[in-house]
């Protein structure tokens, strides 16, 4: 029988580039078109069964943009992975991956890092090309996904890989 | 000699025997072929004859349902036309049918038809109640209200009975202490009451580390475990932190939120350094309810500090925590409400409290004293000089079987010099041994009564007397009971009782085998009194006092 371990897990981004969408997609396979702004924080859970060990991954979806910049940090204390997400159809959402790199290592210089480009259904609309994507996760240090959390492509393989890289598979 | 064609034709039909013999078997085959072929088509023939009488019948149906076809739309278009006209009536006709299938498809398949329904209702509801708010409010107000009221009600009379229970130890040592208690609280006892009636019940503990959230530990009563406790840890801490990050002012120290509420349940949050731990309960939390969390908190971030500090999600580097929580329960169930901190004004108000009783026991000590001393001034004659007529003729009735209703009325004559007619009125308690030996054991508790307005209890001395001689003391008042001691000479007795020959007496003894006060059996005639027998000893048939 497999241990079971339960890792702190934090999903950061700009407002609306779907990072609800996607713990939802991850969580529940469900995907509503409807955008709802998250207050706060919201906490989800979902096990990701893993070669040697049982992950139990708490999902702390946290407030888009930096109105709650301060907070954000307490809500990263104790992280040991992090999605960083931004919209392929807006490209200034691809500062925030420099951003909050800067402030998860500032919290913990440990935590796995993974950099997720999401809204890949919408090609005709995207404006971020893989190039451009691979040239900033080669500089920060970390992998990309291109994800879409309506289609659910590339979801599962970026909470995986995730949990992989924190349990070091 | 043959000629050469015939030899030609001997040598023509050996040498084409075989291919002769082949186109034989091939025309037949061929023949067998033609005949099934003829067969095949014969039946196909019959087939299709069979098929094309099918298709001139299924062309017939068909004409026919197009027909019906017709005559249907016709039959609809009337339908719509007259509904059109007279919906109404067409609503009246149509419920009784709608309604029964409805009534039986919910019965058939309830389940089936709650999920088909109940997105529709929802929506249907919330639309209703979004266009047709009033009429909303109107139609589910008697339901709501009735509810509201059944709900309240049934709270009122669980409280009723609990406060009907506190109130039934009210006039018991437990209404004093609570009186007490409350007086100390500050409260009233009708409030103190009130607020023990209001039960406790701790649910959920839930030890959570400090910033990531994540959940360490977990105690809960059976059957009140939350359904995904993981996720009540980690919004827990993001509604702490929040709290924390958002009321928090610079130069002055953070507080921590302490305390949420939903429903009828609490959560008590108790941080730490490296844990803090939250509480569920339901009901008024007993006191020193806070106290003891924080020193279960403070024996955790304490004890355990380092290993709760480096927890990274995996329990088995966790120590054991369960027999500490479960320490804390038993405490916080099992004890009883300690008061809390007294306030300044509860202070003084005890001091005080103590200080009037200090002075009223000095008081009354005091007055007790003066009381006593000045009696025999204020009061000389009071104490009665009884002077009873000696009968000193005894008269037993000495009976073999005893009989414990031997109850004398003895007749006191008494001369008091300050009354004129005192009454003594002895009640006699004949005490029957198991050895069911007589010892008829007069215990006279007379009270006496004199007619003035001066009352005073007269409690006579049992008759003092002593023996003649050196006497045996028997257990029994019979010689065939063994002599346990020898009394000397002018030994100081009381005479307890008289039966027949013997004597009760008691006396003190001083021997170092039999100390202390004795009691037995001597001859009557061997004994002398030294004060008169009061006749209620000795009169077996009593006089009544005039």
């Amino acid at each position: 029988m497999k241990r079971s371990v339960q890792k702190k897990v934090c999903l950061l981004g700009d407002f609306a580039v779907g990072k609800t969408s996607l713990v939802r997609q991850f969580v529940e396979g469900q995907f509503d078109d409807r955008y709802l702004s998250t207050i706060g924080v919201k906490v989800s859970r979902k096990t990701v069964e893993l070669d040697q060990v049982q992950l139990n991954m708490m999902i702390w979806d946290l407030v888009g943009g930096n109105e709650y910049l301060h907070t954000e940090r307490s809500y990263l204390m104790g992280t040991a992975g992090a999605l960083i997400v931004c919209d392929l159809t807006r490209e200034n959402t691809l500062d925030a991956y420099a951003r909050y790199t800067q402030q998860v290592r500032a919290v913990n210089a440990d935590a796995v890092i993974f950099y997720l480009a999401n809204k890949l259904d919408l090609t005709a609309e995207r404006q971020i090309t893989t190039g451009q994507l691979a040239q900033l996760c080669a500089s920060l240090g970390g992998d990309f996904l291109l994800t879409s959390a309506k289609t659910g492509a590339g979801v599962n393989e970026a909470f995986t890989q995730l949990a992989r890289q924190i349990e070091g598979e | 000699m043959p000629s050469g064609e015939s030899v030609l034709a001997s040598v023509q039909s050996i040498l084409l025997s075989q291919e002769r013999q082949q186109i034989q078997e091939l025309e037949q085959q061929l023949n067998l072929m033609r005949c099934q072929t003829q067969v095949t088509i014969e039946q196909l023939q019959g087939r299709t004859g069979e098929l094309e009488a099918e298709l001139d019948a299924t062309r017939l149906a068909l004409r026919k349902a197009e027909a019906q076809a017709r005559d249907l739309e016709t039959a609809v278009d009337l339908l719509q036309r007259k509904a059109q006209a007279d919906s109404e009536g067409l609503i009246e006709r149509i419920t009784p049918v709608f309604s029964s299938l409805v009534s039986r498809q919910i019965r058939d398949s309830r389940d089936e038809m709650a999920e088909a329904l109940g997105p529709v209702m929802s929506e249907a509801i919330r639309v209703q109640i979004r266009d047709s708010r009033q009429e909303m409010v109107e139609a589910l107000s008697p339901i709501i209200g009735e509810t509201v009221q059944r709900a309240v009600g049934e709270f009122f009379r669980e409280m009723q009975q609990n406060v009907d229970a506190q109130l039934r130890v009210t006039f018991g040592p437990n209404g004093l202490m609570r009186g007490l208690k409350a007086r100390l609280r500050g409260v009233s006892a009708a409030e103190l009451a009130l607020r023990d009636s209001l039960s406790f019940e701790l649910r959920e503990i839930f030890i959570i580390q400090q910033g990531s959230g994540l959940l360490m530990a977990r105690y809960h009563l059976a059957g009140q475990e939350t359904a995904d406790s993981d996720l009540v840890s980690g919004m827990l801490t993001a509604v702490r932190d929040f709290v924390h990050d958002s009321f928090s002012q610079p130069d002055v120290e953070a507080a921590d939120l302490n305390e949420v509420q939903y429903g009828d349940k609490r959560i008590f949050v108790q941080g730490g350094r490296a844990a803090f731990v939250a509480v569920v309960l339901t009901g008024i939390e007993p006191a020193g309810f806070r106290a003891a969390l924080r020193q279960l908190v403070d024996e955790l971030n304490v004890s355990y500090e380092r290993p709760l500090r480096a927890y990274n999600g995996d329990p088995a580097t966790l120590p054991v925590l369960t027999p500490l929580v479960e320490e804390f329960v038993a405490n916080v169930l099992a004890e009883p409400a300690k008061p809390h901190g007294m306030s300044r004004r509860q202070g003084w108000f005890l001091i005080g409290s103590m200080a009037g009783l200090l002075l009223f026991t000095a008081v009354a000590c005091f007055y007790l004293q003066f009381t006593i001393a000045l009696y025999p001034i204020a009061f000389p004659s009071a104490t009665p000089t009884i002077t009873p007529s000696v009968t000193p003729s005894l008269t037993p009735t000495p009976t073999p079987t005893p009989t414990p209703t031997h109850t004398p009325t003895p007749t006191l004559t008494v001369t008091p010099t300050f009354t004129p007619t005192p009454t003594l009125t002895p009640t006699p308690t004949p005490t029957l041994t198991p050895s069911l030996t007589p010892t008829p054991t007069y215990t006279p508790s007379p009270t006496y009564t004199p007619s003035a307005t001066l009352t005073q209890t007269y409690t006579p001395t049992p008759p003092a007397a002593a023996p003649f001689a050196n006497v045996w003391v028997r257990r029994e008042p019979s010689l065939d009971s063994e002599p346990f001691v020898a009394v000397e000479f002018d030994t100081p007795f009381i005479l307890i009782s008289v039966l027949g020959p013997w004597a009760e007496v008691e006396w003190l003894s001083d021997l170092p085998w039999l100390p202390g006060v004795q009691r037995g059996w001597v001859p009557f005639a061997w004994i002398q009194l030294r004060t008169d027998v009061l006749p209620m000893t000795a009169t077996p048939t009593p006089t009544p006092e005039t």
